[in-house]
C-alpha cells in the first residue's frame, strides 16, 4: 500500500528521485491499467482487456503482463523488458488528487509514495532547485500525471458507452502452457464482437463521433498478442 | 371454440399483485398491442398489510423475470443480503444455545452421507477424540459468514449473481411502491385506482356462482375479464367472500395466532448488519429480528393461549433494550391456514388471501412468487382448459402449503424448552401425519432427496438436515455401519469446507460495507 505525503517545496527540498529504479514499480504487476491515449503504444506488445477495480466494482481497462496474479511476464534479470512502459509505472513515485473541501475547485494536489523504492535524499533527481522553484524533472512528472487525470476522463466515457451499448461480454479463456498446467483467466471482460457487428448506424456514429471507435476496433486487436504471453509464459516455465 | 383469455384483472395492489401482474405481464407481453391485458386495481383506501421482510433465493431469478436492476431495488427498498437463518434458543433456551439454516448447500451433499459422518464425529467428540463443531459449520461456509456479518458477494459480482447463495431483507411498503413503479413504467399494466364494491358472476344452470365476468368500482364501473386473480389480501374478496372457498385453519399445529412488530433504529449510520436473519425462542413463541439498511424489524410471534399481550410485551422490551419505551408497537393478528383450494372457475388467489403462515422461515412471499410464476407459465389460453390447469394449480399449491406446515412444525418438535408452549408443540396429535411419517423415517437415516419428490417442493431435503441436527436430533446408523466406509471422501469434505471458510473470510466484505458501495458504485450486469 503506498504511504502518500503531499508534496511542498519547503519539506521535500532535498528529496529526491532515483529515476532508475521507477521500474521496480510494476516487478510484480500481473495487470496494469491502462488510460486511451497510450493503447496504441500497449498494443505493441501487450494484451487489453477490462477487469473490474476492487474498491468499486466500476470497469477499467488494463494491459496484461501475467497470467496469475504477482506475475509479470515482461519482467526479466531485474528489468522491464517490454518496448513501452505504462504511464501508471512512469507516474510513480507520484500520484494527484483533486482536494476536498477547497475553496478553489479543480486544484489538485501532488503526493508522493514515501515507501517507494525511488525515494532517495542523494543519488537522483530533484524535486525543486535551491530557491524553492520546480525542477523540469518534477514539471515533466506532472505532465505525465496530467495525461493520467484526461485519460481516466476518456476511459469513463468509452466505459459509459460500452455498458450503454451493451457492448461488454465476460471473457472467458482456458490457457494450457508447454508443460500442460492450465489457467482459468477470470475476472476479465472484453467486447462482444458479434453485438458490434450489428450495432445501429446510429451508435456507430457516435463511437465515431466521439473518436472511440477505432479504440474500440484496437481493444480487440490486442488480444492477438495473447499469444506472445502465453509464448512467455512457456519459455519462462523452460519450453 | 371457447372463450380465449384475454384479460387478467388483478384485484389488489399490495405485493402479491404487484408480483403477479408484473409476472404475467412480462411474460405474456402486455407492453405489445398483441399481449394479454393485465388490468390492476388498487384501493386509495385499504393500506397493505406489508407481510414479510424476508425473502428466498427466488427473489433474485422474480426480480430478473420482471426486468428489474438489483441495483435500484437494494437502494430503493432499504434491502440487505440474507444468508438464511440463525435460530437462538429454540433448543434449551441457553445462552450458547444456536444453529443455523444457510442457504448454500451441505459440503458433498449427495455424493455421501454428511450427516452420519458428522453425527459419527460427534460421538468420538463427546468421548474427547476429536473437536467438531456445529452440523450446519461443520458442513456449510455460509455460517461463518453471517457470524462475522459478511456480504455474500463483492462489489465486482455481476447483479443477482453470487459468491455465496443468498435472498434479501426487505422494507416491505418501499418494495410495494418500488414494484408498482416499475409494472406500470415498465411493463404495460393498466392501474385503477379504484374501491371494488361488487363482484358480478353469472349463475350457472345448478343455480351456483359460476364464472366471474365483472369486479364492479366505486368510479369505473364495471372491470370485465376472462380471468380474476383476488390479491384483496386478508379479506379474500373474491375467492372467500364471493365464492365462500372455506378457510383451513391449522391452529392446531403452529399456535402462533399473534405479532407485536417494532422498526429499531441503528445506533449509528455504519453500525452492523446482520447478513441473516435472527430467530430467537422466547417463552410463548419466537422473535424476529431483521437487519435493513436503515432500520431492523424486529417483532415477537406468540400464542395468545400461552402469553398475556402484556407478558409478550414484556419479552419483546427485554429482547429490544432502552430503545423501546419509545418505539411505536404494531399488533397484527396472525391466523394460520391457507382455502381448501386457491383456484375456483375463472378466480385464483394469491398472496394473503390464499392463506397465510406464521413468518418462520419466510414463507410468505415465496409462496407469492411460486404461485405468480406458475400462472403465468400455465396460464390457460382458453376456457374450455381452465378447470383443467386450476385442477393442477390446486394440487400443487395445496402440497406445498402442506410441505411447509411441516416444516415449520419440525423447528417446535425437538426442542427441550418447558414453557407450555413448547411442551403443548411436542403434543403427538398437533404434529401431521405427514411429520411423523418422515420422523419415523429418519430415526435410521438422514433425510435426503428421495423423501421429497415432487417437482414443486418447497424446501429440499438438505433444509430438513440442517434443522434436525442444528436441533441436535440423532439419526441411529448402528444398523447400517457401512454408510460411513467413505471416511476419505467424507474428510476431505469437512476439510474443503474449512477451506471455503479460509477463502471467503478473506475475500468478502461486511454487509455494512458492500451496500455502502451499492449505494455509491452499483452493480454491473456482466
Amino acid at each position: 500500500m503506498a504511504q502518500l505525503v503531499a508534496i511542498d517545496s519547503k519539506n521535500h527540498l532535498n528529496l529526491k528521485i532515483d529515476d532508475s529504479k521507477i521500474e521496480l514499480h510494476g516487478k510484480t504487476l500481473h495487470l496494469v491499467p491502462a488510460v486511451l491515449s497510450e493503447f496504441t503504444n500497449m498494443v505493441v506488445q501487450y494484451p487489453l482487456v477490462i477487469t473490474k477495480s476492487a474498491d468499486s466494482g466500476q470497469f477499467v481497462f488494463a494491459a496484461m503482463l501475467g497470467f496469475e496474479a504477482g506475475e509479470n511476464l515482461f519482467w526479466r534479470d531485474e528489468q522491464w523488458q517490454g518496448l513501452y512502459l505504462p504511464l501508471q509505472i512512469r507516474r510513480q513515485p507520484f500520484f494527484v488528487s483533486n482536494t476536498e473541501n477547497s475553496n478553489n475547485k479543480g486544484d489538485y494536489v501532488v503526493y508522493f509514495d514515501s515507501d517507494s523504492p525511488t525515494i532517495s535524499t542523494e543519488d537522483g533527481q530533484a524535486l525543486f532547485d535551491e530557491q524553492g522553484n520546480e525542477s523540469d524533472y518534477f514539471q515533466q512528472a506532472k505532465s505525465c500525471l496530467a495525461q493520467l487525470l484526461r485519460g481516466e476522463a476518456d476511459n469513463s466515457r468509452l466505459i459509459a458507452h460500452l455498458q450503454k451499448m451493451e457492448l461488454l461480454q465476460v471473457m472467458k479463456m482456458e490457457i494450457t502452457f508447454a508443460n500442460q498446467q492450465t489457467a482459468t483467466l477470470n475476472g476479465l471482460y472484453t467486447i462482444d464482437q458479434e453485438k458490434l457487428a450489428s450495432l445501429s448506424a446510429e451508435n456507430i456514429s457516435i463511437l465515431h463521433k466521439e473518436e472511440l471507435l477505432q479504440t474500440v476496433y484496437t481493444l480487440i486487436t490486442s488480444l492477438g498478442q495473447m499469444h506472445q504471453l502465453i509464448d512467455l509464459k512457456n519459455k519462462k516455465l523452460g519450453y | 371454440m371457447s372463450k380465449l383469455t384475454k384479460t387478467v384483472v388483478v384485484v389488489g395492489g399490495g405485493i402479491a399483485g404487484w408480483l403477479t401482474a408484473g409476472r404475467l405481464a412480462a411474460k405474456h407481453q402486455s407492453h405489445k398491442k398483441n399481449g394479454l391485458k393485465v388490468t390492476l386495481i388498487e384501493s386509495a383506501n385499504i393500506p397493505a398489510v406489508g407481510v414479510g421482510e424476508g425473502t428466498w433465493p427466488t427473489m433474485r431469478s422474480t426480480l430478473r423475470a420482471l426486468g428489474i436492476s438489483e441495483t435500484d431495488f437494494i437502494r430503493e427498498c432499504d434491502a440487505s443480503f440474507k444468508q438464511g437463518a440463525k435460530f437462538a434458543k429454540w433448543c434449551n433456551g441457553k445462552e450458547d444455545d444456536f444453529y443455523y439454516h444457510p442457504l448454500v448447500l451441505p459440503q458433498g451433499f449427495g455424493k455421501t452421507d454428511m450427516a452420519a459422518h458428522w453425527l459419527a464425529r460427534q460421538a468420538r467428540s463427546k468421548a474427547g477424540q476429536e473437536q467438531v463443531s456445529s452440523f450446519s459449520d461443520e458442513v456449510c461456509y455460509q455460517e461463518a459468514l453471517c457470524e462475522r456479518g459478511l456480504a455474500p458477494k463483492t462489489i465486482r459480482t455481476a447483479e443477482f449473481a453470487d459468491i455465496a447463495n443468498y435472498a434479501y431483507h426487505l422494507d416491505s411498503g418501499k418494495f410495494a411502491i418500488f414494484l408498482q413503479k416499475h409494472c406500470q413504467e415498465k411493463l404495460g399494466i393498466t392501474h385503477i385506482i379504484d374501491d371494488v364494491i361488487a363482484v358480478n358472476s353469472i349463475t350457472t344452470e345448478q343455480g351456483e356462482k359460476g364464472d366471474i365476468s365483472s369486479v364492479t368500482t366505486q368510479n369505473n364501473g364495471e372491470i370485465a375479464g376472462d380471468l380474476f386473480v383476488d390479491c384483496t389480501g386478508f379479506s379474500s374478496l373474491l375467492l372467500g367472500k364471493h365464492y365462500g372457498v372455506p378457510f383451513k385453519s391449522c391452529s392446531d399445529v403452529l399456535f402462533i395466532d399473534t405479532a407485536l412488530a417494532v422498526q429499531v433504529p441503528y445506533d449509528s449510520d455504519d453500525a452492523d448488519i446482520a447478513s441473516h436473519t435472527i430467530s430467537t425462542g422466547q417463552d410463548a413463541g419466537w422473535i424476529w429480528d431483521i437487519g435493513l439498511q436503515h432500520r431492523r424489524g424486529v417483532g415477537y410471534v406468540y400464542s395468545s393461549k400461552h402469553s398475556t399481550e402484556a407478558e409478550a410485551r414484556a419479552v419483546l422490551a427485554n429482547y429490544v433494550g432502552d430503545k423501546f419505551s419509545s418505539l411505536k408497537v404494531r399488533k397484527i393478528p396472525i391466523v394460520s391456514g391457507h382455502r381448501e383450494k386457491l383456484w375456483h372457475r375463472n378466480c385464483v388467489a394469491i398472496g394473503l388471501s390464499a392463506g397465510f403462515l406464521e413468518p418462520l422461515e419466510a414463507s410468505a412471499l415465496v409462496m407469492v412468487e411460486l404461485a405468480g410464476q406458475m400462472l403465468s407459465e400455465q396460464l390457460p389460453q382458453s376456457r374450455e382448459i381452465m378447470d383443467v390447469v386450476a385442477k393442477r394449480f390446486n394440487e400443487i399449491a395445496l402440497y406445498r402449503w402442506q410441505k411447509i406446515i411441516d416444516f415449520l412444525k419440525l423447528h417446535y418438535i425437538l426442542s427441550e424448552r418447558k414453557e407450555p408452549f413448547w411442551t403443548d408443540n411436542r403434543e403427538d396429535d398437533t404434529i401431521p401425519q405427514s411429520l411423523q411419517e418422515l420422523m419415523a423415517l429418519w430415526q435410521y437415516r438422514a433425510p435426503a432427496d428421495h423423501d421429497f419428490t415432487s417437482n414443486n417442493e418447497v424446501f429440499p431435503a438438505a433444509s430438513y438436515q440442517y434443522v434436525l441436527y442444528g436441533m441436535g436430533f440423532k439419526s441411529d446408523y448402528r444398523h447400517t455401519p457401512y454408510v460411513l466406509d467413505d471416511i476419505d471422501f467424507a474428510q476431505k469434505q469437512f476439510m474443503q469446507n474449512k477451506k471455503f471458510i479460509d477463502t471467503a473470510l478473506s475475500s468478502l466484505p461486511s454487509n455494512r460495507e458492500l451496500l455502502n458501495k451499492i449505494n455509491k458504485f452499483g452493480f454491473n450486469r456482466i
